[in-house]
């Protein structure tokens, strides 16, 4: 029910005398009912932006306004938010049932509605049977739960959530992402969550916040930070298995492009070359990154680029394999099964022209394709 | 005679039993994956396997030797921690050089081994730096080549990529396999997700309520589930099970599990008016936005599919999830190609249908796998 | 929307809001140190002054400094209005810091095991018996001071250093062992375990896992037991003779038949607070280091 707005918002840290730059020029907007992801790895500047929002820290610069009004020198309870927080921070001495309800006691809501809220809530998150037990009698699941189920029962006009589901086995983790999204939806509640797991972010989040050293990477819709990564950050970050880079050099026109390996090996020989029908950005002769996904590589047999199959891992729905390309080893992931192929097999892949992305070698930004095609 | 031999282990804790009777085999360079749920009971079996926990029955031998009664320092068992569990006073070197001078090994070859691990595991350039030094990753890797370094007879993995990111995690799966087949201990990987399990073990032992329900090829496991309850637990997302009957038409034996007709024969010999528990993996269900054609009589024919509302398409990796549900009110889950999956629209309407050659008949009353023939000509 | 001269007075305001919070911290932190150095403070001026200037009325901040009381405690002879008299003080100097530190090794060496035990065993009565213990804590001395003087002179065991280190342990040892504890039990088993899986016994374990990573805490109950030590008075006074007594029962010596010298007590004070003070400045190196370092948090 409300409009999150992020201007500008830094937050620097003085350990000593030394000082660490949390979160440096955040600025994103989120719209009314939305539910956004922050994703990172730890010391990203993820969590300090959360505690931000809700109050815990005191900004550096920048303002932070939920439906036009600025919040940011607030204190946190007349902030207007839910926040549950990864430690789950329970009352030890309340019981589940009492935990949960806390907060509609508090603001004198009659008994039977308090009752039935929290049966709710606790049926929606699988927490019937321990109402009346102390967290202390809890699984680490058990309480997350319960620190989840106190944070959403309050409907706050924006719900704040820090790593919600790491302490869930995976399959519960699924049920409950998609009932928390379903409930998030119903109520028409916005939530901001933190996550450093990427399936959380992408099953849970309507758009996502790549962070990394405290800065915005990129903001958008998951599909926008699989096919369109703005960085070579991104595309190395996102997707499981993320997509494959590599350094190569273009030829005048983008007509041909050589692979030369691993982005980080610069000295690497040549270990092929691409005919992409000048897919390639209008740049001039010289270096660039590409990358591919690796779902979209083609293994062929009569494909111009030679590799030896490395490992070959079938995941049930999937197969991942390893190719080594003499030096620049890639990922290819078929959505079916690749029963046949062997350790040490010879074996083509293919890169098709239009799954290409093309990054600048001087600072990792995304390049547009020549002619529009396929880019923004 | 197997590297590692667990038998007939039992555990409890006062009343509550662990495990009761657990039995298995791990062959010289075997990785065997042992899945299941939290709380399933993996950790007490690392635990009595390193020696920090005492079994209350059975016995445990390494390389034909029991143990069950040795001390952990002379098991000749390497770990590596979910937590990692590196010491926080000693640098990588000494972390990684500590089970070598546990055996008393000369400095010389110390200094040879643990050079040789650490660039094996691309840390050879942080030996000198402390932990708290060290990425999450670095020290992933250094706890790993501190239980490698010696060469045990039995290497115990607890959850070992559970705390490190997804880019990490990946690469580690794809390396790890072929790392352990350069050492000859029998591996023990401890994980609770399915892929990870699929991807890394040679055998998975899926321990449930205080048994390994299923032991088995990674294939042999997600494909021919031995009960209802072992093909819910391993997959993401979980098989998709309803209840359906046998039934004879036209000479052909026809189940309808979810409202949708599957001709069985040739996969199945069963009595008409059967009562089963279906299996389909999401995976296996094909979507189409349009009616499938009548079933013909010949099994290889397609189904008759099932009209069904896509509620809601949720992008995975590679593959999307899409949870549909029929006017009967059964939900299914269908797993499609990313690629695919673009396709469709949420709300929209689709028609599923049930290969017959993927289709898993379960018991109706146990839920134990009843076999299928297996395929004609193969 | 501001405009951009509307966000920089924005700031503008903030950092001045910045700038006197911080005013405000530094004034509320000068007063508190103030508030507890100033008898510190004022027993070091004291300790400068004589008797009559210390007497005077009104008090006053002026006066002509003075090495007498230190003089006169380094050449043992004290000069009262009554004449010349002996002093021990160095002597009980000397004692204070051999008992302190005798009891503070003894129960170390016994208690950093204990705590051991308690933190990674599960024993039959283990709880009770810490507990025991730690109750030695609640008692109040008197309550045993005077069967065990009897006992202690029927043993034999009266005015001796060892008879005094072993009951001064009834103070320090219930404080190193529960200290010590509760490191040890934050120390996470994994790490332990895995240094017994590369060969090593638990006695190795101990020594070069779990000692050092507990040694924060053990340097922490170490000063602590040291300062108990120091500060006791009451086990000293019936225990020991005049030889053997440590500095707080030595400056009664100072409060004479004509009068309390308030000077020599001053000089004295800062004499015996000095050890503590170097000791603490030495060990707080040992006592910031953080814990647990290898671990990532479940």
């Amino acid at each position: 029910m409300a409009a999150l707005e992020l201007r500008a918002v830094s937050k620097t840290y003085r350990v000593g005398d030394r000082e660490i730059l949390a979160v440096d020029d955040l600025s994103l907007s989120a719209g009314d009912g939305e539910i956004i992801g922050l994703l990172g790895s730890s010391g990203c500047g993820k969590t300090t932006t959360l505690r931000a929002i809700a109050g815990f820290v005191q900004l550096t610069a920048g303002r932070i306004a939920i439906d036009g009004n600025d919040i940011h020198n607030l204190p946190p309870a007349r902030r207007g938010v839910a926040m549950a927080f990864e430690g789950y921070a329970l009352y030890p001495p309340l019981r589940i049932r009492e935990n949960i309800g806390f907060s509609l006691l508090r603001e004198r809501r009659p008994g039977g509605e308090i009752r039935r809220a929290v049966r709710e809530i606790a049926a929606l998150l699988d927490i019937e049977d321990i109402l009346d037990h102390y967290p202390a009698f809890a699984s680490a699941g058990q309480q997350q739960r319960t620190s989840l189920a106190r944070a959403l029962i309050r409907r706050a006009p924006l719900t704040l959530l820090d790593e919600p589901m790491s302490q869930l086995d995976p399959q519960l983790r699924a049920q409950v992402r998609t009932r928390v999204k379903e409930y998030l939806a119903a109520h028409r509640l916005s939530a901001v969550f933190v996550t450093h797991d990427q399936n959380e972010a992408i099953s849970l989040a309507d758009r996502i916040a790549v962070m990394e050293q405290g800065r915005l990477q990129q903001f958008g819709t998951v599909g926008e930070l699989k096919n369109r990564p703005n960085n070579l950050f991104v595309a190395g970050f996102i997707g499981e298995p993320p997509m494959n880079l590599m350094a190569a050099e273009v030829e005048a026109g983008g007509a041909r492009v050589k692979l030369l390996g691993e982005t980080d090996n610069r000295a690497a020989a040549a270990v092929g070359e691409l005919r992409l029908n000048g897919a390639a950005p209008a740049l001039d002769a010289g270096r660039a990154h590409i990358g591919i996904r690796p779902h979209q590589v083609v293994l062929a047999d009569d494909a111009p680029l030679r590799g030896r199959v490395i490992s070959n891992q079938w995941l049930g729905d999937q197969s991942h394999v390893l190719v080594d390309l003499g030096g620049l080893r890639i990922v290819v992931v078929s959505a079916g099964r690749v029963r046949d192929l062997r350790k040490g097999e010879n074996i083509g892949v293919n890169f098709p022209p239009d799954a290409v992305i093309f990054f600048s070698a001087k600072d990792g930004t995304a390049l547009p394709r020549a002619g529009g095609h396929g880019g923004e | 005679m197997a590297r590692l031999e667990i038998d007939r282990l039992a555990k409890a804790f006062g009343a509550a039993t662990v495990f009761d009777g657990l039995d298995l085999h791990v062959e010289r360079g075997e990785t065997v994956a042992v899945y299941g749920r939290s709380g399933c009971g993996k950790s007490v079996l690392l635990s009595i396997l390193s020696g920090a926990l005492a079994a209350d029955g059975g016995d445990l031998r390494i390389d034909g030797k029991s143990v069950i009664d040795a001390p952990p320092e002379a098991r000749d068992v390497g770990m590596a921690f979910q937590n990692f569990a590196l010491y926080p006073h000693m640098s990588a070197f000494d972390n990684i050089a500590s089970p070598l001078r546990g055996q008393k090994k000369p400095a010389r070859e110390i200094a040879d081994k643990v050079q040789a691990v650490a660039a094996l595991l691309k840390i050879d350039h942080v030996l000198a730096h402390s932990p708290q030094a060290l990425s999450n990753g670095q020290r992933q890797r250094t706890s790993l080549a501190r239980a490698l370094v010696a060469e045990p007879a039995v290497l115990l993995l607890d959850d070992p990529l559970r705390n490190v990111d997804a880019k990490l995690r990946y690469e580690m799966r794809l390396e790890m396999p072929n790392l352990f087949r350069q050492f000859e201990s029998a591996v023990i990987y401890v994980t609770q997700d399915s892929r990870e399990a699929m991807a890394l073990a040679d055998r998975i032992a899926i321990l449930h309520d205080g048994k390994f329900r299923q032991i088995g090829a990674p294939q042999e496991v997600y494909e021919f589930p031995c009960t209802a309850e072992v093909g819910q637990l391993l997959g993401d997302p979980a098989i998709n099970l309803f209840a359906c009957e046998s039934a004879a038409r036209d000479g052909a034996l026809l189940v309808n599990p979810a409202g949708c007709e599957v001709n069985i024969s040739g996969r199945y010999d069963l009595p008409a008016a059967g009562k089963y528990l279906a299996g389909v993996r999401p995976e296996d269900i094909d979507l189409a936005a349009t009616p499938a054609p009548a079933p013909s009589a010949d099994a290889d024919g397609p189904a008759r599919g099932i009209e069904a509302v896509v509620e809601r398409i949720t992008p995975a990796n590679v593959r999307s999830l899409l949870v549909a549900s029929t006017a009967a009110g059964e939900t299914i889950t269908v797993s499609l190609p990313e690629l695919a999956a673009e396709q469709v629209a949420p709300k929209s309407r689709a028609w599923l249908s049930f290969p017959a050659d993927k289709l898993l008949l379960f018991a109706a009353d146990g839920g134990q796998l009843i076999r299928p023939n297996p395929p004609a000509g193969g | 929307m501001n405009s951009p001269a509307i966000m920089q007075t924005v700031f503008d305001k903030t950092r001045i809001a910045d700038l006197l919070t911080t005013a405000g911290y530094a004034l509320a932190l000068t007063a508190v140190v103030l508030f507890f150095l100033f008898p510190i403070f004022w027993v070091l001026l004291m300790s400068f002054q004589t008797n009559a200037d210390i007497l005077r009325t009104p008090p006053s901040l002026f006066f002509s400094p003075t090495l007498s009381n230190y003089a006169a405690i380094f050449a043992g002879k004290m000069e009262t209005s009554t004449g010349t008299q002996d002093i021990t003080f160095l002597r009980n100097l000397g004692n204070s810091a051999l008992l302190s530190s005798l009891s503070v090794l003894l129960a170390l060496a016994l208690g950093v095991p204990a705590a051991y035990a308690f933190a990674r065993y599960q024993f039959r009565l283990g709880e009770d018996i810490a507990f025991t213990l730690l109750s030695f804590r609640f008692a109040p001395p008197l309550l045993v001071l005077l069967p065990m003087a009897l006992y202690f002179g029927q043993l034999g065991l009266n005015d001796s250093y060892w008879s005094l280190v072993w009951v001064y342990q009834l103070i320090v040892l219930p404080l190193v062992l529960w200290i010590i504890r509760g490191y040890f039990e934050d120390i996470n088993p994994d790490i332990e375990h895995a240094y017994r899986l590369d060969g090593n016994g638990w006695g190795a374990t101990f020594l070069k896992i779990a000692i050092p990573l507990a040694r924060p805490g053990i340097a922490a109950a170490a000063l602590l037991a040291f300062i108990f030590a120091w500060n006791n008075f009451i086990f000293a006074l019936v225990l020991a003779s005049a030889a053997k007594q440590p500095v707080t029962v030595g400056a009664l010596l100072f409060v004479t038949g004509s009068g309390i010298q308030y000077g020599y007590i001053a000089a004295a004070t800062v004499l015996s607070v000095a050890p503590i003070l170097a000791l603490a400045l030495f060990l707080q190196r040992h006592l910031v280091e953080g814990l647990s370092l290898g671990a990532v948090k479940g």
